[in-house]
């Protein structure tokens, strides 16, 4: 099981982990990457003993001001590749000048020996794909059309609920036919996906061609192209103006959230904004229980944990 | 009555009992419920196409759900065809691309437009698209008039193209939403009324504005509810004349033109005729005024007098293209 660390919001390589402060020998069991994830390393441990990071991903699933420029980039394939580790460029849904900024990047990946951009929207699978043609491709999870509504989690193991809406909740449209045919034409072997809502069923995830990527431990939510934390430093009236001027507050707060349970009930569910994203942090059970499939897991064979986390996580 | 005032296209919805029977209200067939805003009869479907294509507007049908697994392309891939034969419809709005795919290989002269739900950001988009034979990109509602410009010169005429000018919005990009309006409400509405706190993220320092300073953190969250609010229809309110506040692009109807954009959305097709009737009017009395040669500043000018809400227009958050005022 290959592991990787995303870091979403650092612009520089981390000097703990690639300048030799943090002992990486140690992998997982490292200071610097135990922190507040202390409950969720030690369940991957047990699960998928002598699981160690080997890969960084780098760049913001959903920011386009954080797309790494060519030669940030190049610092931290060299930082990387010191370390033994492999990169992975995460690039978000892209407008179109970020988009050429981005295809400089994949430039320069292009040449790196088990580099690989993780791309999350298909514009930009078609142009990388048409400008790389042996670049390697992961598709990213915002990609992944499922419901992940972290209010209704409750719901989808409802005896209540129609036996086809069921389990039509807990599947997606890519075992189709079309979308099958859109993998094959972009040479796609690997998709990333957040599984915690709906039970990792056979047919949806075993009889597939691509290997699986699964995130831990934030469940991707929702986007919008304004932000929350980058809205801190403006005026009232423009604060959630479009291409309004960013501070990068996102790479120093986040904003957690506490939603009622439907009906009133339970505890409810807290919500994480990380920049223009809202995430949710999975409860330890659920990560336990999809740990616990992985070994004998025919198709997943990564998992990618986010740093930085909030100091307040609960993991 | 929306022919009559120059309504120049339709789409609606369209969910047969099967469906229903099936899923119940689980699964939305399309984006709006399974019931509000949807034409339940194939016969309805017909007669709406046949009294708009006397006046030779298109009827075009929504089937744009984020995705529809194996066994749902198979069941709604036979109502596709037999709205086409035997409904005539003139196109579908899809959002899922395998979706696209089907109905282009099952159906090929039946034009497949990209729902907004896609997200087309970018030219590599409008370029996939393009490849997999879609007629029509439908933009999403994020993008500024410069995006659309550029989209669709990319599009360059080989495509259609289309841009929201009234009535829907969220804070949130929907071909990147993963919640659900059902059972739970809306999550964008949510999040400004429930409790919050600011956390440092490791490796921080805690010095930007409005970190541990609950003033200034709830001066922001004010805001945000301003935002959203706004983005929501203003509370889903209506002027005192009837009009629909909320998302507008109306003052930017002549830079919209300018950007060679072929189509204009008029959302909120479970809203009452009335609301209809109001916001299409509205929007052809400014682009009637547009293509007549008024100046930008004029339709402008106009625009915000018919909505004569002043106070709402300045805060801008219910711009779609506030960049075009």
């Amino acid at each position: 099981m290959e592991v990787g660390i995303s870091f979403p919001f650092l612009a520089v390589p981390p000097t703990a982990l690639f300048r030799g402060e943090a002992v990486l020998s140690k992998g997982l069991r490292e200071a610097a990457f135990r922190g507040p994830h202390e409950v969720l390393v030690e369940s991957i441990l047990r699960h998928l003993p002598g699981a160690a990071p080997s890969r960084a991903y780098v760049g913001n699933e959903t920011c386009e001001r954080l797309v790494p420029s060519p030669r940030a980039l190049e610092a931290w394939l060299s930082s990387a590749a010191a370390a033994g580790w492999r990169v992975s460029l995460v690039l978000p849904p892209l407008g179109r000048e970020a988009q050429e900024r981005a295809l400089k990047s994949l430039r320069v990946l292009a040449e790196a020996p088990g580099a690989e951009v993780v791309a999350n929207d298909w514009g930009t699978v078609h142009r990388a794909r048409k400008r790389f043609p042996d670049l390697t491709i992961v598709l990213g999870r915002l990609t992944h059309k499922m419901l992940r509504d972290p209010r209704l989690a409750e719901y989808f193991d409802s005896p209540e609920a129609p036996l086809a809406a069921r389990s039509a909740l807990c599947r997606s449209g890519e075992l189709a036919p079309g979308f099958r045919m859109l993998m094959e034409r972009y040479g796609l072997g690997r998709r990333e996906i957040d599984p915690y809502l709906q039970p990792i069923e056979e047919t949806e995830w075993e009889d597939r061609t691509e290997r699986i990527s699964v995130h831990l431990p934030h469940l991707f939510v929702t986007m919008g192209r304004s932000c929350l934390p980058g809205a801190m430093h403006r005026e009232r009236g423009n604060r959630f103006l479009p291409d309004s001027p960013c501070n990068s507050e996102c790479r120093r707060h986040a904003i957690e959230f506490q939603l009622p349970e439907p009906g009133g009930s339970g505890e409810g569910k807290r919500l994480l904004a990380l920049g223009n994203a809202i995430y949710h942090a999975v409860a330890p059970p659920v990560a336990e229980r999809i740990l616990a499939l992985l070994p004998a897991h025919r198709s997943v064979d990564r998992i990618v944990l986010t740093l930085p986390v909030t100091k307040a996580d609960p993991l | 009555m929306l022919l009559e005032n120059g309504a120049g296209e339709f789409y609606c919805g369209f969910v047969p009992p099967e469906w229903n029977e099936r899923y119940g209200g689980a699964f939305w067939l399309n984006r709006r419920g399974p019931v509000a805003g949807n034409l339940h009869r194939r016969e309805d479907v017909a007669l709406v196409a046949e009294r708009a294509h006397v006046r030779r507007v298109p009827v075009f049908v929504t089937f744009n759900a984020p995705y529809y697994t194996p066994e749902q392309q198979e069941f709604l891939l036979p109502v596709v065809e037999k709205l086409s034969s035997e409904a005539s419809i003139d196109g579908v709005i899809v959002s899922d691309l395998g979706f696209l795919v089907a109905v282009r290989n099952a159906i090929p002269d039946l034009p497949v437009h990209a729902s907004s739900v896609m997200a087309t950001l970018n030219p590599g988009m409008v370029e996939f698209l393009e490849s997999l034979g879609a007629r029509r990109v439908i933009f999403p509602r994020s993008l500024g008039l410069s995006d659309i410009a550029e989209l669709c010169e990319a599009a360059g005429g080989r495509l259609e193209t289309e841009a929201f000018v009234l009535n829907e919005g969220c804070v949130f990009e929907e071909g990147y939403c993963m919640t659900t309006h059902r059972t739970a409400g809306a999550l964008c509405v949510q999040l400004p009324t429930v409790p919050h706190r600011f956390l440092p993220l490791d490796g921080g320092a805690s010095s930007a504005p409005g970190s541990g300073a609950p003033d200034d953190a709830r001066e922001l969250m004010g805001a945000f509810r301003d935002w959203v609010w706004f983005q929501n229809g203003c509370g889903n309110s209506v002027t005192a004349a009837g009009i629909p506040n909320g998302p507008c692009g109306l003052c930017a109807i002549h830079a919209l033109a300018g950007t060679g954009v072929t189509s204009l959305k008029i959302s909120g097709r479970s809203a009452s005729a009335f609301r209809k009737l109001a916001s299409l009017q509205m929007v052809r009395a400014i682009l009637d005024l547009v293509e007549k040669g008024a100046t930008r500043e004029e339709a402008a000018r106009k625009a915000e007098a018919l909505r004569d809400t002043p106070a709402f227009c300045g805060a801008r958050y219910m711009c779609y293209y506030p960049e075009g005022r």
